[in-house]
């Protein structure tokens, strides 16, 4: 096999986003797929998101971004292009009844007009937080989990949506060069 | 009888004690509003509880200058919660809704600091809850024929602290500097 390709492999490998099991990340991409019978991207998109990630960790490097996300710790599920059709505050409901025992809401918007809806909650991860963010719209959902440093937290907390919105971006931005 | 009388009397404090302190507890509870959601073309909905104050207050940097202030801002909070819904048309919520707010801030403690009405900018309260002296909370309930938001600040704040926290922690700008000057002019 081609040395090039073997440490293009091997990168995907250690930078690809860990898809979770039996968490409550998880949890929340199952309750979004049963509520609005919508089905996440499989393997080959996560793939496809664990190059960006790399091309995100490429730029830091050289100063042009701040990394959020402590490395290899991204959990991500996207949904592209399907119907998010249907009661968003008993969606809102059963997401907080889910999550409210082991993770703290931060901050959740929503917005009727643009049928989106955003969510970050957090929780304790030894001397490191795990950051959830949820992103729904019309057509498309996200779900990151990062884990970050007390540092990265103050941030979020100082400004949530700004900081929720990096997090999201740094897991999935599209490398248009 | 009276021995008796007696032990009925110190049993019925006991058991009411809990609530008396419950009542100066500044922490409003907010979640009457949340059928507006449905109507509101933006809601948003921002809960740091104490668990998340004491960790905001480990986590900011004594030797940076901004981050010292921040922590200043936070130590002692128990809680910062907003409540903000925007709507598409006027007459979204009813005076009932605002009245589930005003009611809890009617309860002994409560003390209306700022009370500004303005066909532009809408209607502006600003409350405190003192526990004998020390402010124990903060409540700030501003509308609009379009807007309703709700800023419950628990534990000891003042209008100086509530006007550096805008903008931060979820806290949206409500404008309280500009008020305040208004007020001392």
């Amino acid at each position: 096999m081609n040395t090039k390709l073997l440490i293009v492999v091997a990168l995907l490998l250690t930078c690809a986003p860990v898809h979770a099991s039996g968490d409550d990340f998880s949890s929340v991409v199952k309750m979004i797929e049963t509520f609005y019978r919508v089905k996440h991207e499989g393997v080959p998109f996560l793939a496809k998101a664990g190059m960006k990630v790399a091309t995100t960790a490429a730029r830091i490097k050289g100063g042009e971004a701040k990394r959020i996300a402590e490395a290899g710790s991204i959990k991500l599920a996207v949904f592209e292009n399907q119907a998010f059709a249907g009661d968003f505050t008993k969606f809102r409901a059963s997401l907080n009844g889910a999550l409210n025992d082991t993770w703290m809401p931060l901050i959740q918007t929503l917005s009727a007009k643009n049928a989106e809806q955003n969510y970050i909650y957090l929780r304790n991860a030894g001397d490191k937080y795990n950051v959830l963010v949820i992103n729904i719209e019309e057509r498309d959902a996200t779900v990151v989990q990062v884990t970050v440093s007390g540092k990265n937290l103050a941030l979020l907390l100082k400004d949530p949506e700004g900081t929720g919105k990096s997090i999201t971006e740094e897991a999935t931005i599209i490398d248009q060069e | 009888m009276k021995a008796l009388f007696r032990i009925n009397l110190i049993l019925s404090l006991l058991f009411a004690l809990p609530f008396v302190v419950h009542a100066q507890d500044s922490r409003l509870q907010l979640s009457s509003l949340d059928h507006l959601a449905a109507k509101a073309n933006q809601t948003v909905d921002v809960s740091v509880d104490e668990r998340l104050m004491k960790m905001a207050s480990k986590l900011f940097n004594d030797k940076d200058v901004d981050e010292r202030e921040v922590k200043k801002l936070v130590e002692g909070l128990k809680g910062i919660y907003v409540k903000s819904f925007e709507f598409e048309t006027e007459g979204q919520y009813s005076a009932a809704d605002l009245q589930t707010i005003r009611t809890q801030l009617n309860a002994p403690g409560w003390t209306r600091l700022v009370n500004v009405t303005s066909k532009k900018d809408g209607n502006l309260e600003v409350y405190l809850l003192f526990n004998g002296d020390a402010v124990g909370g903060l409540a700030v309930l501003h509308s609009d024929l379009k807007e309703i938001t709700v800023v419950n600040i628990v534990g000891p704040v003042d209008l100086d602290k509530l006007a550096k926290l805008e903008g931060q922690f979820g806290v949206p700008e409500l404008g309280i500097e500009k008020t305040k000057k208004n007020d001392e002019q």
